[in-house]
């Protein structure tokens, strides 16, 4: 004797058949209003780890971007600080090459002085640059201004203290990539003790100008001032490859980001042709089952006996 | 010997009786098509004693003349074999569908992949001190910090919850299942119950098939529990054991079925098998549940410890160094005596510090942010994948376990189960017959009129 099929048999199996559909059929779903091919981790273990690493590192990307723009505004701002007091720094050179001829009267060499006071006044200015509200050339006291820019009578003791400290500040702009973006006003102006910086030379050269010292302003002064001038080049030459580095860094994070995107899109995403076709040839095959299972089970020797 | 003219007469009877009983076994099997644990009878039928007659219409020497037929037995359409080979597999199935039912919960409660999970919630905490290291004076960034903490700390404490509870669960269910007066208590008491009655039953000579079929559903029951044993016991009983344990014993000179005194709670030496045996895995501290919980407890030991304990540089460690003595995060025991993640309360937007010096100075958060895709998340990560492979196989097997079992109750179906089709042809096939031994009994009936009726009648 062969397999006897019972009724119980045929509905049961009917059964597991609709309900096995109706399980994948729903993960199809799942997959379609997701737009997702994992949608929990034991879908694929293996890809569900590397999604989230995958994820990770896309926002570890995107953190560097965010590094980075803030870096390119904060060391822009300091670049252009620096180019200021460079072209005020060249407009004082002028001013004691003509004020060291000796032909010149003294008024005029006050007249100078003063304006030297005032390119004092305005280099601390530049110095007092902000990026943000923040003080870029002030070290890590970035709120309160480095420089007190006030122009004192002349005789007054000079305020040319730097209120800045002397830390660095650092961007990440890759895993384990830092860069500095600060330059702190004192490498520029000086103004801490045991530091004399440009500012000291300028103060030096208006008092030379007012007390008619031409031999020190056309030797000395003029000596420390293209000193202090190729000093700040130098110093914006750092900055300027500092920018530099940005602009490549911020390029390669651009293309990594879209790959690293695309890669977790292929991990995590789902195939949205291939998934519609799954769910329409699942959604076929779970009627024609329906059909199948409708007509079977009702089928009995039943209808055909009087 | 002479045959009584009578004879046919009760043969026919015979064959309507007979007919009658298959006919009632019919409507037997077809009123419990649908009930659980149900197996088909069908009425034996055999010939009856016949008679030695002498050969030859009148005379002749000795033959047997049939004298009808009687029902040998009502018999259960069973193969035990089957039997054994179902309990097996189904209580493999209840391991299977335990374990699987368990990790799914905790599967949904990691989140993962998602913005609700963890690693989300690492990510825009390693994100917020991202930010706070490109501007730490900025208030926005500073209260970005703090709140990401505490969505952090609060993500941890619910993933830890949501599997300190499923470890309880199972705990309770097997609790529930195996106390004295618990379900299996229940199913033991009912089954020794059943046993008597069939032993009373079987005394008197009867064959009791329903309470064979009862007896044989409660024993499929208590498989999905756990590894069933039923040995025959000295007194002519049998000994029903679940997990090593006896739960119905038969007195050994008795013979009669009770559940032993002192069974309930149950207690076993080995692991029992079955749910049983997924439970107590589950809620084992050497279990899988317990060791995510460990993993977990890794994780926040790598934010809130130190390198000196979890082997990578912490949060509170880079947080320490120039704020020593103030811990970022702090991992104490909570009310329910599991340690609980929480931030610093002593850290507000004034207090946090984003490194050494002015209020420019970035260097803490700059460390921080740069632990992100380091140890923790690589723990975390690996605790999401282990979940994830755990859940996919306890599905496979499930699906495996639960074919099979479908499989061997198809056989077992297919031999015991009632098929309508065949049941109305035997309606028809004994309904027939008990026509035709009617028939042949009014044709007696006819032959005995004119034997009666119409002869020794000449002349009249």
């Amino acid at each position: 004797m062969g397999t006897r099929i019972t009724n119980n048999m045929i509905s049961r199996s009917v059964l597991a058949d609709l309900n096995d559909i109706a399980t994948r059929q729903a993960a199809t779903r799942r997959q379609m209003s997701s737009g997702k091919a994992i949608t929990r981790p034991s879908d694929d273990p293996y890809a569900a780890g590397r999604a989230l690493a995958l994820r990770n590192e896309l926002g570890g990307i995107q953190q560097h971007s965010r590094n980075v723009q803030e870096a390119q505004g904060w060391m822009t701002i300091t670049d252009t600080a620096l180019g200021h007091i460079g072209d005020m720094a060249q407009r004082t050179r002028e001013l004691v090459v003509q004020g060291a001829t000796d032909t010149l009267p003294q008024t005029s060499r006050d007249a100078i002085a003063s304006e030297i006071d005032q390119l004092i006044a305005g280099m601390k200015q530049e110095a007092n640059a902000t990026y943000d509200g923040r003080y870029v050339l002030a070290g890590s006291r970035t709120n309160v201004p480095p420089y007190d820019s006030k122009v004192l009578p002349v005789g007054s003791p000079p305020n040319d203290t730097y209120g800045g400290d002397a830390v660095k500040q650092q961007r990440e702009i890759g895993p384990g990539v830092r860069i500095e973006v600060n330059t702190t006003g004192d490498r520029v102006l000086g103004g801490t003790p045991g530091n004399p910086g440009m500012l000291d030379v300028m103060r030096n050269i208006a008092a030379h100008l007012r007390s008619g010292d031409t031999a020190s302003l056309g030797t000395q002064d003029l000596k420390d001032l293209t000193g202090r001038i190729e000093s700040l080049l130098g110093v914006r030459a750092e900055v300027g490859a500092g920018i530099n580095r940005l602009e490549t860094a911020a390029a390669r994070l651009a293309e990594t980001e879209e790959s690293a995107t695309s890669l977790l899109s292929d991990t995590e995403d789902a195939d949205m042709a291939k998934t519609l076709i799954d769910y329409s040839t699942q959604q076929a095959v779970y009627q024609s089952a329906l059909n199948a299972g409708s007509r079977i089970v009702q089928a009995s020797l039943l209808d055909f006996l009087r | 010997m002479s045959i009584s003219t009578f004879m046919g007469i009760q043969t026919s009877l015979r064959g309507l009786l007979a007919q009658q009983r298959a006919l009632d076994v019919t409507n037997h099997n077809v009123a419990n098509a649908n009930t659980e644990g149900y197996t088909r009878q069908e009425a034996l039928l055999g010939t009856t004693s016949p008679l030695a007659i002498p050969a030859g219409a009148l005379n002749g020497n000795g033959s047997l003349l049939g004298t009808g037929v009687d029902v040998m037995s009502y018999q259960r359409v069973r193969d035990q074999f089957l039997d054994l080979q179902y309990r097996g597999q189904n209580m493999s199935l209840g391991e299977k569908s335990a374990r699987s039912n368990s990790l799914q919960q905790v599967e949904l409660a990691l989140a993962e992949p998602g913005t609700n999970g963890v690693s989300a919630a690492l990510e825009r905490f390693w994100g917020a001190f991202g930010d706070l290291s490109n501007a730490p004076e900025n208030p926005a960034a500073r209260q970005a910090v703090i709140d990401k903490a505490r969505a952090l700390a609060d993500n941890i404490n619910q993933l830890q919850t949501g599997l300190s509870t499923a470890v309880a669960e199972a705990g309770a269910e097997l609790t529930a299942l195996t106390a004295s007066g618990g379900d299996i208590h229940r199913m033991a008491a009912d089954l020794a119950g059943t046993m008597k009655a069939i032993r009373d039953a079987e005394l008197t000579g009867a064959q009791p098939n329903d309470l064979y079929d009862r007896r044989d559903l409660l024993l499929d029951k208590l498989s999905e529990m756990g590894q069933v044993s039923v040995t025959a016991s000295p007194g002519g009983g049998t000994d029903v054991a679940l997990g090593g344990v006896t739960i119905v014993d038969s007195d050994d000179t008795t013979g009669v079925p009770s559940v032993p005194a002192g069974a309930f709670p149950l207690t076993f030496t080995t692991s029992p098998g079955g749910r049983l045996g997924a439970l107590a895995d589950l809620a084992s501290p050497a279990g899988p549940l317990v060791a995510y919980q460990q993993s977990l407890d890794r994780v926040a030991q790598m934010l809130a410890g130190t390198a000196a304990t979890t082997g990578a540089t912490t949060v509170n460690d880079i947080y320490a160094r120039d704020n020593p003595g103030v811990p970022f995060f702090t991992y104490t025991a909570g009310p329910a005596g599991t340690p609980v993640l929480a931030l610093n309360t002593a850290i507000n937007t004034t207090t946090l510090s984003a490194g050494a010096g002015g209020p420019g100075a970035n260097q803490t958060a700059l460390d921080i942010a740069a632990l992100r895709g380091g140890a923790v998340d690589k723990e975390y990560a690996q605790l999401v994948t282990t979940i994830g492979n755990a859940v996919a196989d306890a599905r496979r097997q499930e699906t495996t376990a639960q074919v099979l079992t479908d499989n061997l109750k198809d056989r077992r179906e297919s031999i015991s189960g009632v098929s309508l089709d065949e049941e109305m042809t035997n309606l028809m096939r004994f309904q027939r017959a008990y026509q035709a031994s009617a028939r042949a009994m009014s044709t007696t009936d006819e032959m005995l009129d004119i034997l009666i009726n119409r002869t020794g009648r000449v002349g009249l």
